[in-house]
């Protein structure tokens, strides 16, 4: 893959990537340029989403196409490019019977750094993460929540200029998937390392990225600039009629609406700026259609998700 | 920084060369070895065999204390080959328990907790992860085994003099050769076990039972066929023969030594082949 001007920024350069595994098709030739300080990889389960991930640090060998990160290819760079990456897995991944302390130092350590700088590292990133009361503890008695935070200190104690999350609030409460999206959007805001975030939970990716990536049985099912898509600040609107009003829906499309049937008495729209709910009104009395339900809200990361997911089946 | 300001901020200092990495995977798995007190123990007591024999090659050279004892230079038949040669099996079998009780310590707990996925998304890879075990094993078991054979056999040359230690090369190669061999089949062997079992117990259990299922196997088709066929599997015969072979003895195994080394090499390849196959950041499921 050649890189071009734009792709010298771009974080992940998908390029046809493809990737088999077990004889199956898992990731089918996958186009993207992603630029964003934080990166959402959004899909359902089984999508492909942790292994575009793996295969991104070089675990999983493409079966055609290729891919760069931070600008290197991935394949024929694994040592060089991981140098770069932290990588914070879903499962439970731990050493056994070390305390918190020592496994992050020993990533640290993994990853380049002198002994000492690691052992420094160690207690400033358990301390940033909410667990420096608890760092001399044995991981293995750690609850759920205390294992998700030494994963994303270990992946952070090396300070690398890609983080990769992997379903990072899987398993966690609110409080603390509250503050495990805090710390992600702390290190977003710091704005020297770039995050890559996998996870199927759209208030997650939405609260912390800025452009998405969208998988669907492992191809590109959409790929947006969420920050672009929150300007554009289009407005939603769910109609709900209580009985058939022929023309209706054509008189809204005469607005300047985007329409979508969904059965003879339900609607959904994209309002332009131009137009108001009070027009919707307006448009219903001439046809004497009686609105049951009106719903309005922002393009939110859910519509684009389900308008990705819809896309196969011919939209809504 | 200091820890209560509670910040998080990029690494800009030197990094460690990073063909050395591997070393950290064998510093880390060196100090966990060694916080067992009954490990550091038994290790200990390792090196008694060499002591006394280093006890015996002082009293032989000290004619002063033989006169005492009332002993004379012979009093053991002399320093001989034989002499090392049971001091080579007095340092292997207790080797061999070191390597037997560290190496299934060594990856079945990484396999067991997910570990693997955290260092191969460092800058090491696989074989890096295996190299820095392996080197453990090698740290660990060499001091008590080869490095005292020499460090013996070196002592015993100086304080014969008149080209003793000429005459004897062979008792050197066989230390160095024989223990290495020794302790790279074993190592891979446990490692291998190690990966595949992926419990610390089970895979300490199934690399006893393997090397016993072996021999007895070889025997048991020795003893079918009346010829020495069986010794293709029987390893610990296959490592007898080969060290033997390396003192210039008559070996035990029926076959020719260079197929007792091809039961070695055969055995260290499968191991390797298991280790690539186990040793994955993740597992397909086919």
């Amino acid at each position: 893959m050649k890189s071009g001007p734009q792709s010298a920024a771009a974080v992940v350069e998908l390029d046809g990537l493809s990737v088999r595994l077990g004889g199956r098709p898992v990731l089918s030739d996958l186009h993207a340029s992603l630029a964003g300080r934080a990166i959402g990889l959004l899909g359902p389960n089984g999508a492909g989403k942790t292994t575009l991930l793996r295969t991104l640090l070089d675990f999983f060998h493409p079966s055609a196409g290729g891919a760069r990160v931070l600008g290197q290819e991935i394949t024929g760079n694994g040592k060089e490019l991981r140098g770069g990456i932290g990588y914070m897995p879903e499962s439970d991944a731990f050493i056994a019977g070390q305390t918190a302390v020592r496994f992050v130092r020993l990533m640290a350590e993994l990853s380049g750094l002198p002994p000492r700088a690691a052992l420094e590292r160690a207690h400033e990133t358990l301390f940033y993460v909410g667990l420096g009361e608890a760092r001399y503890r044995r991981i293995g008695t750690f609850s759920t929540g205390m294992k998700q935070m030494v994963k994303l200190a270990q992946a952070l104690a090396h300070g690398p200029r890609l983080l990769m999350l992997d379903e990072p609030t899987n398993g966690l409460d609110p409080p603390a998937r509250s503050r495990m999206l805090e710390l992600i959007r702390d290190i977003r805001d710091r704005g020297e390392t770039h995050i890559l975030l996998s996870s199927h939970l759209l208030a997650d990716v939405e609260s912390v990225c800025d452009e998405v990536l969208i998988l669907k049985q492992g191809r590109v099912a959409a790929c947006c600039n969420l920050t672009e898509q929150r300007r554009a600040n289009r407005s939603f609107v769910e109609l709900e009629l209580t009985s058939a009003a022929p023309g209706f829906g054509e008189a809204l499309a005469g607005l300047g609406c985007e329409v979508a049937l969904a059965g003879d008495r339900r609607l959904k729209l994209v309002m332009p700026h131009a137009v108001a709910v009070r027009d919707l009104f307006q448009v219903a009395a001439r046809h004497q259609a009686a609105i049951r339900r009106l719903d309005c809200k922002r393009d939110s990361l859910q519509d684009i998700f389900l308008r990705a997911m819809e896309d196969d089946r011919g939209g809504v | 920084m200091a820890v209560y300001e509670r910040a998080w901020r990029p690494y800009a200092g030197r990094l460690t060369p990073i063909g050395r990495r591997f070393l950290v995977v064998t510093r880390y798995a060196l100090a966990e070895a060694f916080s067992s007190r009954l490990f550091t123990a038994f290790y200990a007591a390792c090196f008694l065999p060499s002591l006394l024999a280093l006890f015996l090659i002082y009293i032989s050279h000290n004619l002063a204390l033989l006169e005492q004892l009332g002993l004379t230079r012979e009093f053991m038949g002399g320093l001989t080959l034989v002499f090392f040669r049971l001091l080579f099996l007095w340092q292997a079998i207790p080797g061999f328990f070191l390597m037997a009780i560290l190496a299934p310590s060594l990856i079945a707990p990484d396999l067991a907790n997910s570990a693997l996925p955290l260092y191969l998304s460092r800058p090491i890879d696989r074989r890096d992860y295996v190299l820095g075990k392996l080197a453990v094993l090698f740290l660990v078991v060499s001091p008590p085994t080869w490095v005292m054979g020499i460090a013996l056999f070196l002592l015993q040359a100086v304080e014969e003099g008149g080209g003793w230690g000429v005459t004897n090369w062979r008792i050197a190669l066989a230390y160095l050769v024989g223990h290495l061999v020794w302790i790279l089949v074993i190592s891979l062997l446990g490692l291998a076990i190690s990966a595949w079992v992926r419990y610390r117990p089970a895979a300490l259990g199934a690399l006893f039972a393997l090397l016993f299922v072996l021999s007895a196997f070889g025997s048991a088709v020795n003893g079918i066929t009346g010829s020495s066929i069986g010794d293709v599997v029987h390893l610990t015969r296959a490592v007898a023969s080969v060290v033997q072979h390396l003192f210039g003895a008559p070996t035990s195994s029926g076959l020719p030594v260079a197929v007792n080394w091809l039961t070695l090499a055969a055995v260290g390849l499968l191991s390797i082949v298991v280790l690539n196959r186990k040793l994955r950041a993740h597992e397909v499921v086919r």
